[in-house]
């Protein structure tokens, strides 16, 4: 328990919302919310990748832009190399923008059309640093090198580079400042398969070379299971389950992601064939208008009566693995003071 | 780039000779009489011999074909003549407008001035308070100062020049005096006294013209702001951390403007064009108001010949705006 | 020095002060507005209105017409008559002598070769002149010595002051067009926008369709005259524009032929800027029976040709009850106001041809229902519209699109729906209807409707030739390409021998007699013309504009060298 912790916190997130306003009529008076953040909470460790999986219009990728603060918060906080950053205003977050970056998605749309690769790369720098032109040039240069980019193409614009050497940009535009913190918003899903794993493997490869620390949204599970070191699943705003990543491809918890996984196809041909589908029925709800009780309560195979009335925590059920699921919160109530005390040392240790 | 500019310059010269073939026989199906406005005590046999006196006696195929020669060949040889004291063209073989029995052209360049002056100015006026009002309009959607925009902009729009000119006209020249009603072109810009005179009488067409013009461009600017607004680059460039000014200015007006530039670009041969009923109101008496009372007078060399000119000036700005386009955006190359 | 001689201009500034009232140039700027903007100042080659009046403030004819209608010497020394000798016993010779001692804006001397290259310009073959009608029937031109000129006619002339007279045919300079005769006269622009003249201002700039600088002509015959020195000279716009600039704002001094709704102009004027004139000369706005079948169902080439007569209004009862059922004053109220008079006259004006016909002044709608009984016409079916012999009394009535003849044209639908006669209305656009194009159905002279109505008016004070439209022989037809005056094909041999007598009286009175007996043959003896309202005019000058007397018998600008600015 005194223990020092092993590693640093580089990435605090409590009690996290957004909620997107719905207006209607003449006077656009607001009508509801659309909760596409609601009630999140994790933190990321320094050096560690964590990955946040979950179906398109899960509110994977606004969480991810909430913590960039892009999107300003409904309620929460969010902390950076503990510092508060979810109240912080523009100015004080754009002193703060080189530690934190992003890879975007679609690298076409998020590149300027109107801007050189240089500009596109050295244009941070302006912003940020006081380096002099040739400094300037030469770091360009160093981040084209870094990504795998021929110098020869500085000048050149966007529309002139395939998929995969546009998010190679893209990933040089978000290293130019030297970040710590990249969130990386599904960057290989505009891409094809083969390029894919170009990207992914450069994104560890500079991991592992600048001690980056990578918040990796995905939908895509096996490209999670290849990158992430622990991975969180989100369903309809709120995380269903956090758990490091072999445990959780080994044993999910949750019922959700027991269905999510179910549905990733087994390399083993032999595995494969004995790989029971878990096949979800229904549609997910609106976030404008989630179920009483657990998100995940109208289509969860294993509903209870409590599911439909009470919403459960997000609590750590296991050491290192947490899960909002009454499943656990019953079962576990036995175990309760020693596992949560575990869990909390665990926590602690980052494990 | 310039293989492609002259390759649309060639395709540009049929179809201007298309172009003046159809206004030609516009111009000759249409009802009316170059001697209407005679007054009827003049006798049959007179009016005929008027009527030769101005060619119409000609087959129309012969009037076409002269008039074609008159503008493509003795008119530029005309302004080579003018410029560099030379004597190539035929004096007697330029096109004479029928109601002033001069050479059409002399006019058009003698009205040139006041309309580049007032509507040329308008013109400048009007996309100078429209780009701002569209970016921040677009900016701030919904705000109160779009609602207002939006506002105005229908109003420039909708309500017609005519009306907005004589409501200026009754309000601040005939109840305050403050401004001439009626423009004054023989006035000189000499000193400073007589330069405030000239903006005076400049500034209700100028008004008048501008709200319409920057109410249209406004809009498009909104338009192709919110256009670029809600792209992801833009997010992007949020994400570097550039400030609001920068993004804002930088990033998506750039962008914006590439739609927006070749929209005011083909908007200019408009102000060549005059504008005719502004024109008529504040009593400018560019070329707007020469075009119209050459149709109303039916004299078609002169309405033959402005028409046509602005149609060059459509296809010269169109060719312009492509151009443009291109220059601006790097996505787009013509080869 | 030059402080000497500013001294000495003080002096005499201050010495020759008294006098100041009578000084050329004294009085400044004048600004005149036509919301029909000159395009030319050749008279010769334009009878625009606007136009000919422009140019009348710089050319001059040798005699005019004041605002009586009477005839008055300008560059002649006195008006030739027979009276003085200048008029030949045979009426085949006019003798014009100039003012001596007179001179051109350039300076140099006016001579009898002026007069005559005028007459040669416009009667040139080639030349296209617009006032050619003025020089017909002249046998010569010649100069009997530098101030001395004699027309001689080709037959008797009762009437010889056309040529020279009035602002339509003034004198140009020979030295200035005497290499733009015949098809010339077109390349001569630098001549043709700023002609040398003798009247009292000259031409500094002019731009066509815009505006002309003028300032005094510093050789002008009177020493006095003209008291303003400079003149800007505005055209375009419309007439409310140009009344607003002298009623309302005061920026101009004189507009010219305010054709506005009698309301609109005295609401301008109870700004209390300037004042509204009016003059009546012989504009009538006159509904005109067609005397032939305009039916389509005939061949084209038949239609309202003298083959067919008309199977309705050939009987007088119908057309005088059409007259009767007419209440001029009231369309003199709704469309003229001050500018317009009710008449019945086809010549209203000068008095001395004036018939003293008022017979139609007061409307009479019983007197037309019982005129029509009498006629045969009676409504046997009841519905309103009455029949003769299986045929409805069903008129079209036409005429040019304008909002005051499209009220006029209601407002008498109105009262013949009320005499039993059905009325179909039909307007076509100005152009089209006076264009004179013989290939379109719709021209006055074509007359494809029953009545149709518009405005005319004769030149000058003398009714002659205005009323020798009537004749036979001008009806428009096919065989003529529709030209000729005689617009609702009127056919009296007892007029033609009248017409003819007054082409041989010299005598005045005698003239005079004789037009009005023609005038009253042609509308209280027929009703072939109905004539409606006697349009004046209305132009407007500022309070401080002093001068001003509205003529309708020659240019309005006719007198600008006696306009002066009121202290």
């Amino acid at each position: 328990m005194l223990d020092a912790p092993a590693r640093r916190k580089l990435v605090e997130v409590r009690g996290l919302r957004k909620y997107f306003p719905i207006t209607a009529g003449l006077l656009r008076r607001k009508i509801g919310d659309v909760k596409a953040v609601d009630n999140v909470s994790f933190d990321i460790f320094e050096g560690e990748t964590l990955g946040l999986v979950g179906e398109s219009g899960c509110g994977k990728s606004t969480c991810g832009r909430v913590i960039l603060r892009l999107y300003d918060p409904t309620a929460g906080s969010i902390r950076i190399e503990g510092r508060e950053i979810a109240d912080a205003p523009q100015s004080d977050l754009r002193e703060l923008r080189p530690t934190m970056q992003m890879v975007f998605q679609d690298p076409q749309a998020s590149l300027n059309p109107r801007m050189t690769v240089a500009a596109i790369i050295g244009e941070p720098l302006d912003e940020h640093t006081t380096l002099s032109k040739a400094e300037k040039l030469a770091r360009i240069y160093e981040l084209m090198d870094a990504v795998g980019l021929n110098r020869n193409y500085a000048n050149r614009y966007p529309h002139e580079f395939s998929g995969g050497q546009r998010q190679r940009i893209g990933i040089a535009r978000a290293l130019a400042l030297n970040p710590k913190f990249v969130v990386c918003d599904e960057p290989i899903a505009a891409l094809d398969v083969s390029i894919q794993a170009q990207v992914v493997n450069l994104l560890e490869e500079l991991q592992d070379r600048l001690g980056l620390t990578y918040l990796f949204i995905s939908h895509d599970l096996s490209m999670v299971r290849h990158i992430a070191d622990r991975v969180a699943v989100m369903y309809l705003g709120q995380i269903a389950e956090l758990a490091p990543r072999d445990d959780l491809y080994l044993k999910p918890l949750h019922p959700y992601t027991q269905a999510l996984l179910s549905a990733v196809p087994e390399p083993d041909p032999e595995l494969e064939a004995h790989r029971r589908r878990i096949i979800l029925t229904g549609d997910v709800p609106s976030p404008a208008n989630p179920p009483k009780g657990c998100n995940f309560c109208t289509r969860c195979p294993k509903v209870m009566d409590i599911c439909r009335q009470v919403e459960p925590a997000f609590r750590e059920v296991e050491p290192g693995r947490f899960a909002a699921c009454h499943l656990y919160s019953e079962t576990n109530e036995t175990a309760g003071p020693t596992a949560a005390a575990e869990a909390r040392k665990s926590i602690q240790q980052g494990v | 780039m310039l293989t492609y500019t002259i390759r649309r310059l060639l395709i540009a010269i049929p179809t201007l000779l298309f172009i003046s073939l159809v206004i030609f026989l516009i111009l000759e199906m249409a009802p009316g009489d170059p001697l209407a406005d005679q007054p009827l005590t003049v006798p049959p046999e007179v009016r005929e011999k008027m009527r030769a006196a101005l060619g119409l006696d000609q087959p129309a195929w012969v009037r076409y074909l002269l008039w074609l020669k008159q503008f493509f060949w003795t008119e530029p040889l005309h302004l080579v003549d003018s410029l560099f004291g030379t004597a190539f063209a035929d004096p007697t073989g330029r096109i004479v407008s029928w109601q002033f029995r001069a050479p059409a052209m002399d006019i058009i360049w003698q009205r040139l001035p006041q309309t580049l002056w007032v509507v040329g100015l308008a013109y400048v006026v009007g996309v100078v308070i429209a780009v701002p009002i569209g970016i921040i309009s677009a900016y701030r959607q919904y705000s109160w100062f779009d609602n207002l925009g939006t506002f105005v902009s229908m109003v420039g729009f909708s309500v017609p020049t005519f009306f907005t000119g004589v409501v200026l006209i009754i309000v601040f020249a005939v109840n305050l005096h403050w401004f001439p009603s009626i423009y004054d072109t023989t006035l000189k810009v000499t000193d400073w006294e007589s330069f405030l005179k000239q903006a005076r009488q400049m500034v209700m067409p100028v008004t008048v013209l501008a709200l319409f013009n920057a109410s249209q461009i406004s809009r498009f600017m909104r338009a192709s702001m919110l256009d670029n607004l809600q792209q992801d680059y833009v997010r992007t460039a949020r994400a570097k951390g550039m400030s609001e000014k920068v993004v804002v200015l930088r990033h998506v007006l750039r962008n914006s403007l590439i739609p927006v530039v070749t929209v005011i670009a083909l908007g200019i041969p408009t102000i060549f064009g005059g504008a005719i009923i502004t024109e008529q109101v504040f009593k400018v008496n560019g070329l707007g108001q020469l075009l119209i009372t050459a149709i109303y007078a039916n004299d078609l060399p002169m309405v033959q010949t402005l028409t046509f000119i602005f149609a060059a000036l459509t296809v010269l700005f169109n060719l312009i705006a492509d151009v443009l386009y291109g220059v601006l955006d790097p996505r787009i190359r013509y080869d | 020095m030059r402080l000497k001689s500013a001294l000495l201009g003080a002096a005499a500034g201050i010495a020759l002060a008294p006098a100041a009232f009578a000084e050329r140039g004294a009085d400044g700027h004048l600004n005149i507005i036509y919301w029909q903007a000159p395009s030319i100042l050749n008279p010769y080659l334009s009878s625009g209105t606007k136009d000919v009046e422009s140019s009348s403030m710089i050319l001059e004819p040798l005699a005019g017409f004041n605002e009586k209608g009477e005839l008055f010497a300008r560059l002649a020394e006195d008006v030739p008559t027979l009276a003085n000798g200048g008029v030949s016993e045979d009426l085949t010779t006019i003798t014009w002598k100039l003012k001596p001692g007179l001179v051109w804006s350039d300076g140099t001397p006016v001579t009898s070769a002026d007069v005559v290259f005028s007459y040669e310009y416009c009667t040139h073959p080639e030349g296209g002149c617009s006032q050619a009608a003025r020089y017909e029937g002249i046998q010569s031109v010649e100069a009997l010595d530098d101030m001395t000129v004699k027309v001689t006619f080709t037959a008797p002339k009762p009437n010889p002051y056309n040529a020279f007279v009035g602002s339509t045919s003034p004198i140009i300079q020979k030295a200035q067009f005497a290499n733009c005769l015949g098809a010339a006269a077109q390349q001569c622009t630098d001549a043709n926008f700023g002609p040398i003249g003798t009247g009292p201002f000259k031409v500094t700039e002019f731009k066509p369709n815009d505006v002309i600088s003028m300032e005094a002509n510093p050789n002008y015959r009177d020493p006095a005259k003209p008291a303003f020195a400079t003149v800007t000279f505005k055209g375009g716009g419309d007439a409310a524009a140009a009344g607003r600039a002298v009623l309302e704002t005061g920026e101009f001094d004189y507009a010219w032929n305010l054709q506005l709704a009698p309301d609109v102009l005295a609401g301008m004027e109870a700004a209390g800027k300037g004042k509204v004139i009016n003059a009546f000369g012989t504009l009538v706005e006159r509904i005109e029976m067609n005397m032939t079948d305009p039916s389509p169902s005939l061949a084209e080439g038949e239609r309202s040709t003298v083959k067919h007569p008309h199977p309705i209004l050939s009987d007088i009862r119908v057309r005088k009850a059409l007259s009767m059922a007419i209440d001029r004053n009231l369309l003199v109220e709704v469309g003229y106001g001050s500018a317009g008079r009710p008449t019945c006259n086809l010549v209203p004006a000068p008095e001395m041809f004036a018939s003293d016909n008022t017979e139609c002044l007061s409307q009479d709608v019983e007197g037309a229902k019982a005129l029509l009984e009498e006629a045969g016409w009676t409504d046997s079916d009841g519905d309103g519209i009455r029949d003769k012999d299986g045929k409805k009394l069903s008129l079209l009535y036409q005429t040019s699109t304008n909002a005051v003849r499209q009220d006029f044209q209601a407002l008498v639908k109105q009262w013949w729906t009320e005499i039993g006669v059905e009325t179909e209305l039909k307007n076509v656009d100005a152009s089209v209807f006076f264009g004179g194009d013989p290939g379109s159905p719709d021209t006055f002279q074509k007359f494809y409707a029953d009545v149709e109505m518009y405005a005319n008016n004769f030149d000058g004070t003398d009714p002659e030739p205005y009323l020798s439209q009537y004749l036979c022989d001008k009806i428009p037809g096919p065989d003529n390409g529709w030209q000729g005056e005689n617009i609702n094909r009127f056919c009296d041999p007892a007029y033609d021998t009248l017409v003819a007598e007054l082409a041989r009286t010299g005598e005045i009175e005698k003239r005079a007699e004789i037009a009005k007996k023609l005038n009253e043959m042609l509308t209280k003896d027929s009703y072939v013309v109905v004539p409606l309202v006697d349009r004046g005019r209305n132009s407007a000058h500022s309070n401080t504009l002093g001068g001003v007397v509205l003529n309708t018998w020659d240019s309005e600008l006719w007198n600008t060298s006696d306009w002066f600015r009121v202290k």
